[in-house]
């Protein structure tokens, strides 16, 4: 097994352990908020998070970030995790969209379904919040240099297809719109071809619509540009 | 269109020798419609159409405490957690329709006796905007297709297929989300213009059928993109708002509120003129705005006035009987946001006049709440909408 397949599997194993909590508290919060009943309910495996459901229910969401969030996408909102999206940067709007789309069962992924089935409205509110205020981590430099020809094909092909108009000329988004610039490629390459074969759904038909007429190849190569993208304004427009 | 657009390529290419050959780049995509005429400086560049939020506001957090109305009126939620509360109409057994836009993807009914709970009757419908109810039957236009779901009242936990009036509507995503009114056992309804600004071909209509899909016929003409219109109750005539072109100044063109006077034969302006006195800088050439009908009034610049209702109720003031509300829902390409319900009288020459009637919704250049559409209930209160809020709320008067 590769060492970022097992990152992904503790992982998930994480959020699977930070959810029994929260249904725990969940279901707390439904019943009478009297005194904590010792040893009620099913009980989490030993190495749950040390945290009772009245302790989380009593979090700030940057605390519940760290329990629920932080174990796949990094304490700062960023892991070299595959598939594993950046958060840090993103505007709080275009995450409040996701999350709904994410609990609506309309955009489908088996961690963030189960996760974002338990939140309320609140939760998706302050959550949002949060990862809102997370500024934009540095990538790490890559391991290799970027192949020049295919970024220069890439930069053509975002002129050509118009990022900016949406994602900005930094490509740090705003409002509805996420911060692509720096993001990973596979999950980038993902969602492109989510749009494109119309399994991955918007908010908006935005992407939908930008992305239709565009051959897969091509959506792999601005993956691949979009991520390896450093522009000077990437860090001062992240909101 | 096309063939305009590749003439002016040729054209293009012949003046500048052929680049093209000696240096191979295919020409950019289309930009998105809203953002065609989009200015280049970098406050226009972040402003982008801005969806309406994914949850509803909190009953306690809602504004309905901070909305100013005129002496003796007063206002309360009527519903919360209404998700993208859009357009609103009232069946015949003591039912209230609300339709959503982008978000939602639902219809709902709100019982007027008991908590006013929304129970949801249609889902995953995109774009199921428009509505209309008319002798038991609940009529619903998305951008594709215009549907009716007959004995409604009678089988809201299951309202089963509905019948196909016709499928045939261009779909697509800008200004494609219909407004629906029944008058005269005609079902009227707009295509709006498929961009900000271009040459809208059969776009750009506000047009009525048959109850039963059939015999399309043209009223308007020139209509960029009408969100709410009714019959003037005293003289059975039309007039509707109409959203102006985006990105010609913060200030200007305004929204237009229109009063058509002879149906089908009429044209409005767009994509020529605006505001019945601003050439179109690109459209505009070789025509005059004396061509155009003129607005009635002007209703302020990118104010997005969506639904228009004439107040058929007693229990307002005399002066509001039989005047206009409108939505102003706000702009979302202006620098400084402001929203609010303005009320408009005909003015018996063509004309009107438009006065502010209720405001609130905009605190510290934000929106706290957008108004959409209205319902007058059979007691004389008024219901609004708000798709930012998920809300909708009561006006009433007196006691």
């Amino acid at each position: 097994m590769t060492r970022r397949a097992a990152g992904l599997l503790s992982c998930t194993a994480a959020v699977a352990l930070a959810l029994m909590v929260v249904s725990l508290q969940v279901g707390g919060q439904q019943k009478a908020p009297a005194a904590p009943p010792a040893g009620s309910g099913p009980r989490p495996a030993a190495k749950a998070p040390a945290v009772t459901p009245y302790e989380l229910a009593a979090m700030s969401y940057a605390q519940r970030f760290a329990v629920l969030c932080a174990p796949c996408h990094g304490a700062n909102g960023r892991i070299e995790t595959p598939l594993t999206p950046v958060l840090a940067g993103q505007p709080s709007l275009y995450v409040i969209t996701q999350l709904f789309l994410f609990r609506e069962g309309r955009r489908s992924n088996e961690a963030m379904t189960a996760v974002a089935r338990t939140l309320t409205d609140d939760d998706l509110r302050g959550f949002s919040e949060f990862i809102g205020t997370l500024p934009p981590v540095t990538p790490p430099p890559p391991a290799t240099p970027p192949d020049p020809i295919r970024m220069a094909r890439g930069q053509a092909l975002a002129e050509q297809h118009r990022c900016v108009f949406c994602h900005g000329a930094g490509l740090g988004g705003g409002q509805q719109v996420p911060c692509i610039g720096g993001q990973h490629e596979d999950y980038l390459q993902a969602s492109l071809r989510g749009f494109h074969s119309g399994s991955r759904p918007g908010y908006t038909q935005a992407m939908t619509e930008a992305v239709s007429q565009i051959p897969p190849e091509d959506l792999d190569t601005l993956a691949y540009y979009v991520a390896q993208f450093r522009g000077p304004a990437a860090a001062l427009t992240g909101k | 269109m096309k063939q305009v657009r590749s003439l002016v390529v040729l054209a293009t290419l012949c003046c500048i020798g052929f680049p093209a050959l000696s240096q191979p780049k295919p020409p950019p995509a289309e930009e998105p419609g809203w953002a065609k005429g989009r200015p280049k400086s970098d406050v226009a560049m972040h402003m982008a159409p801005v969806p309406a939020f994914p949850i509803p506001t909190a009953p306690d957090k809602l504004p309905t405490s901070k909305f100013k109305l005129p002496p003796g009126f007063k206002v309360e939620t009527w519903a919360s957690g209404v998700l993208d509360a859009r357009g609103l109409r009232e069946g015949a057994k003591g039912n209230v329709f609300v339709s959503s836009l982008f978000v939602a993807n639902k219809v709902y009914v709100i019982p007027q006796q008991g908590n006013h709970q929304p129970k949801v009757i249609i889902d995953k419908m995109p774009m199921a905007t428009g509505i209309e109810f008319h002798n038991g039957s609940l009529y619903v236009a998305t951008n594709t297709k215009i549907m009716r779901y007959d004995n409604v009242e009678d089988k809201l936990d299951n309202l089963g297929e509905p019948k196909v009036l016709y499928d045939k509507l261009p779909g697509g995503n800008d200004h494609s989300w219909k407004y629906l009114r029944v008058h005269d056992n005609k079902l009227y309804y707009a295509i709006g213009a498929p961009c900000n600004i271009c040459d809208p071909g059969q776009y750009g209509k506000i047009y009525r059928m048959n109850l039963d899909g059939s015999g399309i016929e043209t009223i308007a003409s020139g209509v960029r993109n009408t969100v709410g219109f009714d019959f003037d109750p005293k003289t059975g005539d039309l007039w509707f708002t109409d959203n102006g072109r985006d990105w010609f100044s913060e200030e200007l063109p305004n929204d237009e509120l229109n009063h058509v006077t002879k149906p089908g034969q009429e044209h409005f302006g767009y994509p020529f003129c605006h505001q019945g006195n601003i050439p179109d800088p690109e459209f505009g050439w070789g025509k005059s705005c004396d061509e155009y009908v003129k607005p009635a009034a002007l209703l302020g610049p990118h104010s997005a006035s969506l639904g228009l209702t004439f107040y058929r109720g007693k229990m307002f003031p005399a002066k509001y009987q039989g005047a206009m509300f409108i939505a102003r829902h706000g702009p979302w390409n202006r620098t400084k946001k402001y929203s609010d319900i303005s009320v408009a009288w005909p003015d018996g020459k063509g004309g009107a006049r438009v006065e502010t009637f209720m405001t609130g919704f905009v605190e510290n250049n934000n929106y706290l709440g957008r108004p959409v559409d209205f319902l007058v209930l059979k007691d004389g209160s008024m219901l609004v909408s708000d798709d930012h809020a998920g809300a909708v709320y009561r006006i009433s008067y007196g006691k």
